[in-house]
């Protein structure tokens, strides 16, 4: 795959807050719904919106938050939580030989979620090295202070707003499709490409479609993946 | 909060961090260790076909409307193939999630 560089108009942070901003039009909606669900679970406002500073993963805070107000034994529920996020271990090596070094790094991997992966992975190999520190603290940032406003307010006014805007919640989260779909567009380069990546597009569908919702992403990942290598077996099989 | 929840929520805090950073470190110690060795600095194949694959997956899981009525699976259409389009001309990432979002609101209201 080839990718064009591009050269920064801005400053890097800048250019990383301007590119993450379709990322809040997924991220609020969702996070107001958490603030919502977490005090209506009787989670005080204040322990909410440490519950999304801290561990910061949309599905592993819904999951929490409803195993231990249901009373679940708690190393089920830090299992259950981290298994969640097990998909995550991919995230970090794929983008490490776009990072310059520095010692904020592991610190910055905090904010190192699905949708920021997405965001760094198409962008980072686009900007010069020495932007990318910047560019990513921006992007990272802006996402994980909009999860922080989202779930306070959420949990503070979120039955409110649910009411008198029930359409909102329903439009904005269609961002994060969009988003990924911009990502992933330009990946379309060759006829490898779009049967594998064509495929993993389905399968993830139908997954969470048919209730698999956890391992849909994982799952169809890795088939992915399987197809790209049989493809490229095939290939050479094909060619000798 | 009770003491027990407490700790619940730091071991989840502190488990997803080191999900999300000891891959980092040890990927940064392969990538050091094969420079050292005057090879070519490179990620495991497996990891530059798997990246663009889990952004695909997010893609296919994302498409689900949250409330499937036929009105939202048109929505649905209507607004990948509006981001689509628009990107097809901008090739940025803005304009053509903003349009997409209009386009896929749009077509909720009217339904």
């Amino acid at each position: 795959m080839t990718s064009q560089e591009i050269t920064p108009t801005r400053l890097p942070f800048l250019m990383g807050v301007y590119d993450a901003f379709p990322l809040l039009g997924g991220y609020i909606p969702v996070a107001i719904s958490f603030g919502l669900i977490s005090t209506q679970s009787g989670f005080s406002v204040m322990e909410t919106i440490l519950i999304s500073t801290v561990i910061y993963a949309g599905a592993s805070q819904f999951l929490f938050v409803a195993m231990i107000s249901a009373g679940a034994p708690l190393w089920l529920v830090i299992t259950m939580t981290l298994l969640i996020n097990a998909r995550h271990v991919v995230y970090a090596p794929s983008l490490a030989i776009y990072l310059p070094q520095s010692r904020w790094w592991p610190w910055l991997m905090h904010g190192l979620t699905d949708q920021v992966f997405a965001l760094a992975l198409t962008r980072m190999e686009k900007i010069p090295e020495h932007t990318r520190m910047g560019w990513y603290t921006g992007a990272a940032l802006l996402a994980w202070l909009s999860w922080i406003v989202g779930t306070a307010v959420g949990a503070v006014a979120g039955e409110e707003l649910t009411t008198r805007w029930p359409l909102l919640g329903e439009v904005m989260p269609f961002a994060l499709p969009a988003l990924f779909l911009v990502l992933i567009a330009p990946r379309f380069t060759s006829r490898i490409w779009i049967i594998t990546l064509g495929a993993t597009i389905i399968l993830a569908f139908l997954l969470k479609l048919f209730g698999y919702l956890n391992a849909a992403i994982p799952l169809a990942a890795v088939s992915g993946a399987v197809i790209y290598y049989l493809i490229q077996k095939l290939d050479t099989y094909n060619a000798k | 909060m009770q003491n027990d929840i407490w700790i619940a929520l730091v071991a989840s805090a502190v488990g997803t961090l080191l999900i999300r950073l000891l891959p980092l470190i040890w990927m940064q110690r392969h990538l050091a260790k094969r420079k050292s060795q005057e090879a070519v600095a490179a990620m495991p194949a497996w990891l530059s076909v798997f990246g663009p694959l889990m952004i695909a997956a997010m893609f296919g899981v994302s498409l689900i409307p949250s409330s499937q009525t036929v009105a939202a699976w048109i929505s649905t259409v209507i607004g990948v193939l509006v981001t689509l389009i628009v990107w097809w001309f901008k090739r940025s990432l803005g304009w053509p999630v903003f349009a997409g979002v209009i386009a896929f609101g749009t077509v909720t209201l009217v339904f």
